[in-house]
């Protein structure tokens, strides 16, 4: 406890620098911008800044693209609530409830209780990052090549049986994204593989070129397809304060989506978008008037709220304890820690504890920042929302491809973005879910790299993954996931799940 | 089962048994993919003794995928599903010139010209185009890039065409 403390303390003295202080305000105040503009997501914004943090020193770049990432789960509920669109994949539920709410004259109490709710969670996830930073690095230390292989492979169990739709699409999808991974030069023998001897392919295809394609591009030809009714219903919000009814009921909500959300923001393979979901469905499940949900009630806005925002945070535990990117948004936060010679893992919180710490008390401030952004600046918000799609559009095309083109400097990654951006659209019209494809590429070369290993070690015997303990269990647990997504009787309760929209 | 049952609603399908066209398709595609891998790493090498060879990881992902293709494949022969949706041919495919002449001219061009024409394509991609104020947004939107990105952000970007 006095360890923590004192960690917490380096944490924030590191956090309160004039320029921390600065990068933090930029990035959560990013966050909320991309947040609230629907059709462009924290993943495209933060690979776009990538190359600027360049220039900044390590804990500042990590502390401004994480406030972007948290930040963005906070903006994204303002647009659900009232517009009916989500302004981030995170806040899709939210529309649920908070636009009736909206409809009733009260967007004013959903986004207190959205903000409120945010708030909470992000302070538990800080403080649970804090937490089970120290006991989960030891464990890390526990781990060889099969276990991490295992994990992995739950990892991506996890993704497959969270994704929306069939099971085995989803895991062909895994499939693919683990192909993918595979083009370019052999970690092991430096052979080049599936290059075609195009030089610009002898390093593989960039992971965030297939992002910004499958999720940046692909997204705005899908809403092309849909005409535009983009109607604000309360243009004036006014009674932001929450009433007390609203407050006690909304509490245990709050509570409940924090744990659910932080829960699966720690698992490889979860993130926010599930959190979200799960903390609706959950909230509904145990709801003694489940069936007003859908019409305005405040639970539905305070679980999915608080879930995707504490999600949002704990993604980074797997991330700094065992150096696993769990989603697609921690992949390119391991890009930004690579440009700035950082490997992530268990050292890092040893070498560089003032990394470690400062980013996670820069999370509480910007958590606090984030209240004050949103709650009573909502004014600038709702005006941004009045700019058309059809002239928003093109803006994130653009900066898109500027973000792409200077990662590398390279046009090539810009035109294979293009290639995945009809990919990716093909991919929804065939009821493909591109995410499990996504995190099969961001895991691939780590799977690979540890399964070579541990069949070394073994002298080429399988069977190695199966007789040491912690990996036979992480197999395990995977195994029985699969097996209760497969099974039909399951498989129409967990479609229920995802039926709400 | 009967090959006249229509699960599609509207006219009879000439190709009564495929039931699901979104999963035949789509899983003809993934094993496409998957044996054009194998075409593509066809001389890599394969297990030498108890190590894995550069060949060895990408040809069994790739034979997984065939197998989960044909499952796929034979979904959509057994299960009825939902059609394909029509593609919006106008959308995709201005979007993508936007993408491919920002990528060929950026270069050549520099960021001031390649943006805006960029930007004007990209905003013909949807029918409720208005092309004055799309030039407005456009002109705008190069104008804070040509100041953001060079000059705050510090990024090697040349403005303008070179001679």
């Amino acid at each position: 406890m006095a360890d923590l403390l004192s960690n917490l303390a380096l944490g924030f003295s590191v956090a309160v620098t004039p320029l921390n202080l600065l990068l933090c305000l930029v990035g959560v105040v990013t966050g909320t911008l991309i947040g609230v503009l629907p059709g462009i997501g924290s993943l495209a914004t933060i690979a776009m800044l990538l190359p600027i943090t360049f220039g900044l020193p390590p804990v500042g770049a990590l502390i401004m693209l994480a406030g972007i990432y948290y930040g963005a789960q906070y903006g994204g509920s303002t647009t659900s609530i009232l517009v009916n669109i989500p302004g981030e994949a995170s806040s899709v539920v939210t529309t649920l409830d908070g636009h009736q709410m909206a409809k009733q004259g009260r967007a004013g109490a959903a986004l207190a209780i959205a903000a409120i709710g945010s708030f909470f969670a992000g302070c538990v996830a800080t403080i649970l990052i804090a937490a089970l930073g120290v006991p989960l690095t030891s464990l890390a230390l526990l781990f060889g090549p099969a276990e991490y292989f295992s994990l992995m492979t739950l990892g991506l169990i996890f993704a497959v049986v969270l994704a929306r739709g069939s099971v085995i699409k989803a895991l062909a999808m895994v499939l693919f994204g683990l192909l993918l991974s595979m083009m370019g030069s052999d970690l092991e023998t430096g052979v080049a593989r599936m290059t075609f001897d195009v030089p610009e392919l002898a390093d593989g295809i960039g992971f965030v070129n297939v992002a910004m394609g499958v999720f940046g591009f692909a997204e705005i030809m899908r809403n092309l397809e849909r005409k535009e009714s983009r109607h604000i219903v309360q243009e004036k919000v006014t009674g932001l304060m929450p009433t007390r009814a609203d407050l006690i009921r909304s509490a245990p909500a709050i509570g409940r989506g924090t744990v659910i959300g932080a829960l699966l923001g720690i698992l490889p393979g979860g993130g926010s978008i599930i959190a979200s979901f799960a903390g609706y469905t959950l909230e509904k499940r145990i709801s003694k008037t489940p069936e007003k949900f859908g019409y305005g009630t405040i639970e539905g806005v305070a679980a999915p709220e608080s879930a995707n925002n504490a999600a949002s945070q704990t993604s980074f535990i797997p991330l700094l304890t065992l150096g696993i990117p769990p989603n697609a948004v921690m992949a390119l936060m391991v890009g930004a820690m690579t440009i700035q010679g950082i490997v992530p893992g268990p050292q890092v919180m040893t070498k560089q504890p003032d990394l470690f710490w400062g980013m996670i008390a820069s999370m509480w401030i910007g958590n606090a920042l984030l209240i004050i952004i949103n709650l009573p600046m909502i004014g600038i918000w709702v005006k941004l929302l009045r700019i058309p799609y059809r002239l928003l559009f093109p803006c994130i095309l653009i900066f898109c491809c500027i973000g792409l083109y200077s990662i590398n400097n390279s046009p090539f990654d810009v035109l294979i973005a293009s290639c995945f951006a009809v990919f990716g659209y093909w991919l929804t019209k065939h009821d493909f879910e591109p995410a499990p494809m996504l995190l099969g590429m961001i895991l691939g070369p780590l799977m690979e790299e540890n399964l070579r290993r541990a069949m070394l070690i073994a002298r080429g015997d399988p069977s190695v993954f199966l007789t040491r303990p912690i990996s036979a269990g992480l197999l395990f647990i995977a195994a029985v996931l699969l097996v209760l997504a497969i099974l039909p009787t399951i498989r129409k309760k967990r479609d229920e799940v995802f039926v709400e929209e | 089962m009967t090959n006249q049952s229509n699960v599609n609603g509207g006219r009879a399908r000439p190709r009564g048994f495929i039931r699901a066209p979104q999963d035949f398709y789509g899983g003809l595609v993934l094993i496409g993919l998957a044996v054009f891998s194998m075409y593509a790493g066809y001389d890599l090498s394969g297990m030498q003794g108890f190590s894995f060879g550069p060949g060895t990881a990408p040809r069994l992902f790739a034979w997984m995928l065939v197998g989960f293709g044909v499952i796929i494949v034979l979904m959509g022969v057994i299960n009825p599903g939902p059609k394909v949706e029509r593609w919006y041919w106008r959308g995709i495919i201005l979007t993508i010139a936007s993408i491919i002449c920002f990528a060929l001219t950026i270069r050549s061009l520099g960021l001031i010209p390649s943006s805006f024409i960029s930007f004007m394509i990209g905003a013909a991609a949807t029918d409720e185009v208005k092309w004055g104020q799309s030039a407005i947004v456009g002109a705008a939107l190069t104008a804070g890039c040509a100041i953001l990105f060079p000059y705050i952000l510090n990024l090697p970007f040349q403005l303008w065409p070179q001679f």
